[in-house]
């Protein structure tokens, strides 16, 4: 067996406040995006994220792996003689690279719990929005990630591709098993169940390719074939969301 | 009469739980689910038409309106909310025989997965709907289902499964339960399932929204 060295492995607790979250991004999550939430949730948002910011671990991290280690293969990527099979679609996104970053973020798992027992003592309502505002951070934090790891690379100048998830775009969710092996026990605070379940439930796991000729993908929905994914946007909304 | 039950069922679509509620904004100050079906009691309308000509009524356009998405889950948790309400008044109805439930559902989400809101969307329409529903939570094992099955005779199943990892357990499940009773029906949902995936692992039935759950047992489950 290959000997994998050491990658270059960092890791960060940003602030809610550096995530940038308002009652208009978790308006829009909630799909609320061609017609205002309703008065009584908008109240519900605004007094929750003061206590939200009182509830949460936020960690995310990265490392990447050696470029020795890494090449694309038919299916994805081999990294030392580990198969990572993102399935056709993300490969063909990552075409170029030179290595992966390997990344993780999580919102903690106070804010989860604080959820759980919302919703356990019959505030059904607050519970989900507690919920849907976690699914945020761990999103963001990954997006604050992705900056991270742009200043991580520059001095190599290297250019980033966009980051791809297990569960998405035909890529199994068992791969998460794999890109774990890779980082160290319970990185940022997250371990993996059987099922590859991460724990705390609000996190986020994926690569980003990295190397001077790689490129970022304009729209990622339009290549990922969950249709009926929460999140999926279409162009124009994509196109709000960056401005 | 009729004009009570318009105004209950409203109040169901509208989320209009209590006169104190001050939501929706416009109905501040009016009566609400809770006591429009109290009223309506008093004023000698059949618990039954309570129940059916009102309150289902009202709890099946917010689920035609989420799956049209016209509105999202905020909005049904406000209508689950008041029909919660008008059906305290019911209870003692269902307790003495006078009202039945349509049938039972025994729901939950499968061995490995530890996702939750989804399941109790769904089952907060399903009830609205005129069902029964048993939740038997998260990380249920074939065996607790099983169970669960043997306790209800005639009940139909609902799996849940949010990850690819888990949605297999789903087949296991289902073919634990349809080894012991073949006839029992299987409803399944979540968002990597599809109907392809249903038919492959033997479930009867594969709904992307709550309302084609409830749909499905109203025309295709005999009531126990």
């Amino acid at each position: 067996m290959l000997e994998f060295p050491t990658p270059e492995t960092v890791s960060f607790y940003p602030s809610f406040q550096e995530l940038a979250i308002d009652r208009t991004i978790v308006e829009r999550d909630l799909g609320y995006r061609k017609t205002p939430a309703p008065e009584i949730v908008r109240q519900l948002i605004d007094e929750i994220l003061p206590e939200v910011s009182l509830r949460l671990t936020i960690q995310c991290g990265f490392c990447i792996l050696p470029p020795d280690f890494v090449s694309l293969s038919n299916d994805g990527l081999l990294c030392g003689e580990i198969q990572i099979s993102t399935g056709p679609i993300i490969a063909s996104q990552l075409k170029k690279l030179k290595t992966v970053a390997v990344f993780v973020s999580t919102a903690g798992p106070l804010l989860e719990q604080w959820s759980q027992q919302l919703m356990a003592d019959g505030d059904m309502m607050k519970g989900y929005l507690v919920d849907s505002i976690g699914s945020e951070i761990a999103d963001r934090a990954s997006e604050w990630l992705e900056k991270r790891v742009a200043e991580h690379v520059a001095p190599r100048r290297w250019a980033m591709t966009n980051r791809y998830s297990p569960g998405y775009c035909d890529w199994p969710v068992t791969d998460q098993q794999k890109l774990f092996s890779f980082l160290p026990p319970r990185f940022c605070g997250i371990s993996l169940t059987p099922s590859s379940l991460m724990i705390p439930i609000k996190s986020l796991s994926g690569i980003i390719g990295l190397g001077p000729d790689v490129a970022r993908g304009a729209f990622q929905c339009s290549i990922c074939d969950l249709k009926d994914c929460f999140r999926r946007m279409d162009e124009s909304e994509f196109a709000t969301e960056q401005r | 009469m009729n004009e009570i039950l318009e105004s209950l069922q409203r109040c169901v679509e509208r989320g209009k739980v209590n006169i104190k509620s001050p939501y929706p904004p416009d109905m501040k100050g009016q009566e609400g689910a809770d006591e429009l079906a109290k009223k309506a009691l008093e004023m000698g309308v059949a618990p039954q038409d309570v129940l059916s000509k009102a309150l289902i009524v009202g709890m099946q356009n917010v689920g035609v309106r989420f799956r049209n998405k016209e509105i999202f889950v905020p909005d049904v948790l406000m209508a689950a909310k008041a029909m919660a309400a008008a059906m305290v008044h019911l209870k003692p109805f269902f307790k003495s025989d006078e009202l039945k439930h349509k049938g039972t559902i025994v729901i939950g989400t499968v061995l490995g997965d530890l996702h939750d809101i989804g399941k109790k969307l769904v089952s907060m329409v399903i009830e609205g709907s005129g069902w029964e529903v048993v939740d038997l939570g998260t990380d249920v094992s074939p065996d607790k289902f099983l169970k669960a099955v043997d306790e209800h005779p005639g009940c139909v199943v609902g799996l849940s499964a949010l990850l690819t990892t888990t949605m297999v357990n789903m087949e296991t499940t289902v073919q634990h339960i349809k080894s012991k009773h073949p006839a029992i029906k299987v409803i399944i949902g979540g968002a990597p399932v599809t109907e392809e995936f249903a038919t492959k692992i033997g479930a009867d039935h594969y709904s992307p929204d709550p309302q084609g759950a409830v749909e499905f047992l109203n025309t295709r489950c005999t009531p126990n």
